[in-house]
């Protein structure tokens, strides 16, 4: 049965070749452009480099004040963190890191941006990243300051050029500062914008106090991580509790906000307690794929009427036959599907070129967007609802079709 | 004559209002790209306002030990003047943090004259800001040295806030805020500066001059190099920066460089935006296309049979392209009843003559789109023979 329908799509496909050209046009496009725009938000959203262990970490990385004529948000300050966060008795350990800043080197007359962190000893042991040299700096190295790094590839590359000799050993200069590189990590894109820097400073070596302020705002965040991901909102909760109870640093302010987020919360967080990003994020998102979806469904549908209606005597001697209309508005839909389906095929090579040159432009350095099941069973559902929105008007106009009308065209 | 053009839409109604809808769509597309795109060329032909190559941005934070604000005073004075000093410096000076191209705003609200003014950007700089950035002063004079000591309360703004406030009128002399404790005396204007990069207008600016205390959180000095200004140099700069205030994070960055940067934000999303209306607009192409192609295939025995009566194959091809145009203009009614909205409501804050502007190029560009595609399908039509046609019947 779907062999027959199959052959007779195929053979309808063939037959009016412009029609034809026009569905996977507009099929293929549109599946490239969302395509390329789920492998963007899940390499943004679901790459796990270098946090393997999101699973049972939260991220607090914020606290918004608000009073009645002002609002301020902004990250933590060290003293906050190490007096309310690490003192929490669920996590395992709590990972600290400044948000990233830039400063220059310049190394024989060339001026290298350096964007520098500055990290605790257990921001290395939260996180994963791929040391391609040497080692993270220890609890040790922090407590005694040691001006050491751990450096990215980029910059290794950059700093001390494309040759393969090792840069462990080597000193890098910044701020005015030489520190003695210990280990080499794999880059991450700057959309990543919690962890990503180009080199990371042990947190002692920063050059303001870390106890200079005493206030709760600062250039902090922390990622507390739990023993199992059972233990996740009982985390949650115990940050809550603290929050709950923090005093109210001054006159202005009635409400103090901060939140333990899961990493895609805290990603899309827009430091406005009255405007959730998540929302935000997702109806932009949706819109932006519907309206994509729009204009292609409708010249899918035009097409589609006019392509039924010059199958018109087919479909009546079908039903001379004793053919039920169910039958037919199934035989039409699984064409439908065939249809979308191929197109589907043509996207997916489009967006395969399209990712290429977008990773070969580096439009956002070590970005790199690639085909995986989630992007591909995106990409399979949307042909499903596409095919079936462009199906269903047409297949309903067909199957209303009287027999002898029909026959009489 | 359109009667009967009419009654020919309307016999064929269900098949129509999808060709509708989609042109509707697109119009709508198209008119959105159209008002963006204007409004981001009239605001890259205004000029810039200042001159920023070889101006530098040099990046501090207050990290000095000492808390007597004379020595704090002392220390940042004696370092601007041997910035100054450097063989390639042509002029330097301090300044608040939302320096031109930087992506940092600080805004106020203010009532002047009884006029209110939100969204007024607040900037904070010392005497020697005007020549370093090259700005134009319109009228009065911009802050000299003796201005500091003086007790009088004294202020610059900009062009685009003393048409607001004052309107045609001298602003000069006048008494500026309307509160007893920002009450301040203009005594210049200066040219309107985009800070926000080519395509981004500029905006109300108060130009304040800074007392010794804002050294502590300016953050900024903005320096003006010679041309010959080269990566050694910059070290050299670098290097007395950071020698000078040891515990600060230094950075210095190039406003070219920046401006790139920054014109990227209005630049991705237009780009963004243009490609996926070209898609749309090739779909909308294809469609009309293959509807008309679909209606002369259908229609041939009409057709056949006008022709044989005595009709002229322009007439036949006439005909349809005006059902076509027709149905654009339907189309365009409903859209630009949608469409007028926006300089009515004023959303966005564009000002109304974008948008109208948009409208038009969105109802040239469609009517065109839908003369292209049907002129060949109408071609096409008037090649029909009658014989051939009314024979097939």
């Amino acid at each position: 049965m779907l062999k027959n329908y199959f052959k007779i799509a195929i053979a309808v496909l063939m037959r009016r070749k412009f029609f034809t050209f026009l569905s996977l046009f507009g099929i293929s496009f549109t599946i490239t452009i969302l395509m390329v725009m789920t492998a963007f938000i899940d390499k943004v959203v679901n790459d796990n480099y270098p946090d393997k262990k999101r699973d049972r970490s939260l991220y607090i990385s914020r606290m918004e004040l608000r009073g009645k004529e002002s609002m301020n948000s902004s990250g933590l300050s060290y003293y906050y963190i190490d007096h309310y966060i690490s003192k929490m008795k669920t996590p395992v350990k709590v990972a600290i890191s400044s948000g990233f800043g830039s400063t220059n080197t310049y190394v024989n007359n060339r001026k290298i941006v350096i964007n520098y962190k500055y990290a605790n000893a257990a921001f290395w042991e939260v996180l994963d990243f791929d040391f391609i040299e040497g080692k993270p700096f220890s609890k040790q190295q922090e407590d005694n300051a040691e001006r050491v790094t751990v450096i990215s590839e980029d910059m290794k590359k950059e700093y001390f050029g494309d040759d393969d000799t090792p840069a462990v050993g080597k000193y890098i200069e910044a701020d005015d500062i030489k520190y003695r590189v210990c280990g080499v990590v794999k880059s991450l894109p700057i959309t990543s914008y919690l962890l990503y820097a180009d080199i990371f400073l042990p947190i002692t070596t920063s050059k303001t106090r870390l106890d200079a302020d005493k206030g709760y705002m600062g250039n902090y965040n922390a990622i507390v991580l739990a023993k199992t991901s059972a233990d996740v909102p009982k985390m949650k909760k115990e940050y809550d509790g603290i929050v709950a109870k923090l005093p109210i640093p001054g006159k202005e302010w009635d409400h103090l906000y901060s939140h333990a987020d899961s990493y895609i919360e805290g990603y899309v967080r827009t430091g406005n307690e009255t405007r959730s990003g998540m929302v935000y994020a997702i109806t932009a998102i949706t819109l932006f794929a519907l309206f994509i979806m729009l204009l292609p469904t409708l010249n899918l549908v035009n097409v589609n009427i006019t392509r039924i209606m010059e199958r018109s005597s087919e479909i009546g001697v079908r039903k001379a036959f004793g053919a039920s209309s169910k039958t037919l508005v199934y035989q039409f839909l699984v064409e439908n599907l065939i249809l979308t389906f191929l197109g589907g095929t043509i996207g997916v090579v489009l967006s395969l070129v399209v990712m290429y040159f977008i990773n070969q432009a580096r439009l956002i350095a070590n970005l790199n967007l690639g085909l995986n099941f989630t992007v591909l069973g995106y990409t399979i559902l949307t042909c499903i609802i596409f095919g079936l929105l462009s199906g269903v008007y047409p297949a309903w106009r067909m199957s209303k079709l009287n027999v002898v009308t029909a026959l009489k065209a | 004559m359109f009667k009967h053009l009419f009654k020919m839409i309307w016999n064929k109604k269900k098949q129509n209002s999808l060709l509708i809808v989609e042109i509707l769509l697109s119009f709508l597309v198209i008119f959105a790209v159209f008002s963006f795109a204007l409004n981001s060329y009239n605001n890259y032909a205004k000029p810039m306002g200042f001159n920023y190559n070889h101006v530098w941005a040099i990046s501090y934070n207050h990290t000095l030990e000492t808390n007597n604000p004379d020595s704090v005073t002392l220390v940042y004075q004696n370092l601007l003047r041997d910035i100054k000093s450097m063989p390639l410096v042509v002029d330097a000076g301090y300044a608040s943090s939302n320096i031109p191209f930087s992506n940092n705003h600080m805004s106020t609200g203010l009532t002047s004259n009884g006029i209110e003014v939100h969204n007024v950007n607040n900037f904070f700089m010392d005497e020697n800001y005007l020549d370093v950035m090259g700005a134009k002063m319109l009228a009065g004079r911009w802050y000299n040295k003796a201005d500091r000591a003086s007790t009088t309360k004294i202020l610059v703004i900009n062009k685009m806030l003393k048409e607001k406030v004052f309107g045609k009128a001298e602003a000069v002399g006048k008494t500026f805020g309307d509160k007893a404790e920002d009450k301040r005396k203009i005594i210049g204007v200066i040219d309107d500066i985009k800070t926000d990069g080519d395509y981004q207008s500029p905006t109300y600016g108060l130009y304040n001059l800074q007392d010794t205390a804002a050294y502590k959180w300016m953050g900024k000095i903005l320096v003006k190099v010679a041309p010959q200004a080269d990566a050694a140099f910059e070290g050299k700069l670098y290097k007395l920066m950071a020698g000078r205030l040891k515990k600060s994070n230094i950075e210095i960055e190039h406003l070219d460089n920046k401006l790139v940067a920054y014109n990227k934000f209005t630049l991705v999303p237009l780009i963004i935006l243009s490609i996926v209306a070209a898609f749309l607009i090739i779909n909308v192409a294809l469609g009309i296309f293959g509807v008309l192609w679909y209606n002369i295939n259908k229609r041939r025995g009409e057709i056949g049979l006008r022709r044989a009566v005595g009709a002229p194959g322009s007439s036949v091809s006439a005909q349809l392209v005006s059902e076509a145009i027709i149905l654009a203009t339907l189309s365009l009614i409903i859209g630009a009843f949608f469409a007028i909205q926006f300089p009515l409501l004023n959303v966005f804050d564009l000002p109304a003559g974008v948008y109208l502007v948009a409208m038009l190029l969105a109802v040239i560009f469609i009517y065109l789109l839908v003369l292209i595609c049907s002129l060949y399908p109408g071609k096409q039509a008037s090649a029909i023979l009658p014989a051939v046609a009314l024979h097939e019947e």
